[in-house]
């Protein structure tokens, strides 16, 4: 029989044992799998999703958190200067007249001692040391120097008063001369370029002690005695019983910072580094720790600095093994909100993508299906949402959710309704040209001749036919929904501060010496943003090449 | 052979509307069909041949209710087709079954064989559940097909099996009336003839009745045992296959049958070649639809249409030139 020879052929040519069995489904699997674009496409999509979801969740920073660092700066502790005026300690009960440091000052340095006030007194100073006068009160006496062995005692010694007998003192000028003017003299103060420190800060120094101090010092004597006390000199350092009691110095220190006792030992030290030329010196602070100070010299004005540490947010910090990428301007970790950030563009992609596939498969399955005037509304209805100019749109929604101050979330979920509400009228249209093309096939026809129900003519027959079209165009729409995002954030309308977004992370070339200084913070979210794109159109064009029957294989 | 008319079509029309001007009226009508009668026997096989667009699949379709008809009747085993209500038409739809043209087209791409031929037979219960497989099984060999086809997809077959899938799909509703809407003419020769044999073969099995659609005559001739010719939507002749090839009686049935081509070169045919092409339906000739082509056309022909005249043996024409004078 004729037919039984075809059969025999076809059984060779198509043997059962020979021929693997294969449903449609599969044969698209195998054909996109041998498309090695695609495949690199998928192994990018799969890193993204693994770096987003799994990465999150294995980074030990959240995509918020603010990183501080420590940063040590130069700061000013204590400023120093030479005294270079007199200062002058009255005797108890004396008065001094006003310009009496000015009169001092050109006394001591012209070397004549016996001086008129503005007020017409007459005074003058007893030089008692190096730099050290006592300050006198002068009444005119007739006296004969000659022979007066006290006068002579001073002269030896190079002073210009002496003090007789009696107890009073007298301060004569001219000390060469065959007759010297003589003045009695009442003592009212001690004039010396010096600063006293207590070590104690409850000391009151009497004038008795600064003059002795000062005598004893400009004298070189180690020691003296004041108000029944001993003192000790031991360079500027002065003891009583031993312990440390007062500093003198050449150099008048200010604290820096108001409530800062600058101590005499700290003056000391300083004062030596000072007189040694040093540009530092170590000072142990209060807990023992040596701590540097910087001298800096402005024409006799000292300041003394030390490093101090303060924690500042850590910006833009570069690669490093704390933070892989970075931080960014808020000092939030960059690799960690690289990964929060993928995770919201993924899921907005595929959230919007998916509510688009939704309602345009519903929208477009009916209006293909049923056709006529049902079509015909639903297509101008796809026609006049495709007229909105999406952008606007975007920018007076966006502002609308700044105005009531929209939560990061919120936003989230807005962007994604927005986006699905604007982008499932091409979804609509490419199913329902599907429908409207599979309806009229024969096996459509076919399957009503056979008498089988609507729901199974469209679930059997017609979905399984739109759904390749439906994933390819998905797939591909993925890209563009991942990108529009990027842009909305990036334009600072889509997800905000703290949640972060891959775009929103781009944001940050606004400013154009992030974009050049700081390649780390835009460049890796850029990337992303771009490989995933990529990645979904490779993926895209590899299931629309894999889904068209015309490729064997 | 019995005698019993399995299908009686009267006066059917089916129109076309033409939708057009500014707010979407109809403006006209495609007469694709327009005022057939035609009665099939139990058993037997009617062969519907004609010029491409000349309604002979849209007969068939609105038979089967695919398209709603225009007018007229379809009385199949004695119950009006088109009055049928939903449930009594899924009830119609086993009985009488339809083969495309296209086997392409015509299997979705995405459902296994098995699936395609068994899924009606499962939603209107044609055997029991625990037969099912079986049956399928049954139905695949009797079209040609073998029982391990069932898991594969139509991409898998060639044309010729693919058009047996289509049969079998047909066939397993266990239909009385089957129409064959051009069934190999997508098909190379060799597998036309394995397909009308296996037409046959299975008419003989089962006693199917056929409406053959056809534009190719040898195979109608084959396969026929009464013949229709149509024209622009109208039957210019029928009888019995016999009669009609041996006598053919209307201009256009013999412009037809001329153009047959001959396997003997040494043989001389007078070809009667048509002048012009088939007017639009949309916009028939008056008179006899025929009369602008006709060699034979008369002043008559131009203003009155011919009624069907029975010149014997059931063979009736459609033409002025067979008045009785």
């Amino acid at each position: 029989m004729e037919n039984t020879n075809v059969e025999n052929k076809e059984m060779t040519l198509d043997d059962a044992a020979r021929v693997k069995v294969l449903s449609p489904g599969m044969m698209v699997f195998k054909r996109f799998i041998r498309n090695k674009l695609a495949i690199v496409g998928m192994v990018i999509i799969v890193f993204m999703f693994l770096f987003s979801f799994v990465g999150g969740l294995l980074c030990p920073y959240s995509q918020s958190q603010v990183f501080y660092t420590t940063d040590k700066i130069l700061k000013d502790y204590a400023g120093a200067t030479t005294i270079d005026q007199y200062q002058i300690q009255q005797k108890e009960g004396a008065e001094l007249p006003s310009d009496i440091y000015s009169k001092t000052l050109i006394a001591a340095s012209t070397g004549k001692y016996v001086f008129e006030t503005r007020k017409g007194d007459v005074m003058g100073l007893g030089n008692v040391g190096d730099g050290v006068y006592v300050i006198y009160s002068l009444q005119s006496v007739n006296m004969l120097l000659r022979k007066n062995a006290d006068y002579d005692a001073a002269v030896a010694a190079g002073e210009n008063f002496f003090t007789d007998s009696k107890g009073d003192t007298y301060l004569f000028q001219d000390t060469g001369a065959a007759n010297p003017d003589v003045y009695g003299a009442t003592e009212l103060g001690v004039a010396a370029m010096k600063s006293f420190t207590a070590y104690d800060k409850n000391t009151k120094f009497s004038y008795d002690f600064y003059r002795g101090a000062l005598v004893a010092m400009a004298n070189g004597e180690n020691s003296f005695e004041a108000d029944g006390k001993t003192y000790t000199v031991d360079g500027e350092v002065v003891s009583a019983d031993g312990a440390e009691y007062a500093f003198v110095s050449d150099l008048n220190f200010n604290a820096a910072n108001a409530g800062v006792f600058i101590s005499p030992a700290y003056k000391n030290a300083a004062m030596e580094a000072v007189e040694a030329g040093q540009s530092s010196f170590t000072f142990a602070d209060e807990n023992g720790e040596e701590v540097e100070y910087v001298i800096e010299n402005k024409n006799g004005q000292y300041t003394f600095r030390k490093y101090q540490e303060t924690r500042v947010i850590d910006t833009y910090a570069r690669p490093s093994k704390e933070h892989w990428v970075g931080t960014d301007a808020n000092g939030m970790d960059l690799l960690a909100r690289l990964m929060y950030g993928g995770r919201i563009s993924l899921l907005i992609g595929f959230v919007v993508i998916f509510i688009e596939v939704f309602i345009g498969m519903i929208m477009g399955g009916i209006a293909g299906f049923f056709g006529g005037w049902v079509d015909n509304l639903i297509m101008r209805f796809v026609d006049v949402v495709y007229c909105i100019p999406t952008m606007p749109l975007y920018l007076i929604l966006g502002s609308i959710m700044d105005y009531y101050q929209a939560s990061a979330t919120t936003r989230i979920y807005m962007l994604c309704v927005i986006m699905a509400v604007i982008g499932w009228v091409g979804i609509a249209r490419i199913v329902r040209g599907q429908i409207l093309s599979l309806r009229e096939q024969e096996f459509m026809v076919a399957a009503e001749a056979t008498g089988i129900s609507t729901y199974r003519r469209i679930f059997k027959h017609l979905i399984p036919n739109v759904v390749p079209q439906l994933i390819v165009f998905a797939s591909m729409g993925l890209g563009d929904v991942i990108l529009a995002e990027a842009t909305l954030s990036f334009l600072g309308l889509g997800i905000k501060y703290p949640a972060a977004s891959w775009g929103s992370i781009i944001n940050a070339v606004n400013d154009s010496y992030v974009m050049s200084n700081y390649v780390f913070v835009w460049l890796p979210a850029g990337l992303f943003i771009l490989l995933t794109v990529l990645a979904f159109n490779f993926i895209g064009d590899g299931l629309r090449d894999a889904f068209d029957p015309k490729m064997k294989r | 052979m019995s005698t019993e008319n399995i299908l009686e079509v009267k006066n059917l029309k089916k129109y076309f509307p033409i939708k057009g001007g500014f707010f979407g009226g109809v403006t006209g009508h495609v007469k694709a069909v327009d005022d057939v009668s035609f009665t099939i026997k139990k058993g037997t096989t009617m062969g519907l041949v004609g010029e491409s667009g000349c309604g002979k699949s849209t007969t068939g379709r609105t038979i089967l209710r695919l398209l709603e008809k225009t007018e007229g009747d379809i009385i199949f085993d004695g119950k009006d087709v088109s009055k049928l209500d939903k449930k009594e038409l899924r009830e119609l739809r086993t009985k009488m079954q339809i083969i495309f043209q296209d086997p392409y087209s015509s299997l979705s791409p995405r459902l296994p064989i098995g699936e395609i031929i068994g899924e009606a037979v499962r939603e209107h219960k044609i055997v029991p559940e625990s037969e099912y497989d079986e049956y399928i099984s049954k139905v695949m060999k009797e079209c040609g097909l073998q029982e391990y086809h069932k898991d594969r997809y139509p991409h898998e077959f060639s044309g010729g099996q693919r058009q047996r899938i289509c049969i079998a799909r047909a066939l397993a509703l266990k239909p009385e009336f089957v129409v064959c809407d051009e069934p190999v003419s997508a098909l190379d020769v060799s597998i036309q003839a394995q397909i009308i044999n296996l037409l046959k073969q299975l008419q003989e099995d089962r006693g199917l009745t056929y409406l053959f659609i056809s534009h190719d005559l040898s195979v109608v001739e084959h396969i026929s045992d009464t013949i229709g010719v149509m024209y622009l939507g109208n039957l210019v002749e029928t009888g019995n296959t016999e009669d009609i090839f041996a006598n053919p009686l209307h201009p256009y049935t013999k412009a037809l049958f001329s153009a047959i081509p001959m396997p003997d070169p040494e043989i001389k045919k007078d070809r009667i070649l048509l002048q012009g092409d088939i007017p639009s339906p949309a916009n028939p000739p008056a008179g006899c639809k025929f009369h602008t082509r006709c060699s034979q056309c008369m002043e008559k022909c131009k203003k009155v249409a011919p009624v069907p005249k029975d010149m014997g043996n059931g063979h009736v024409v459609c033409c002025h030139l067979y008045d009785e004078k």
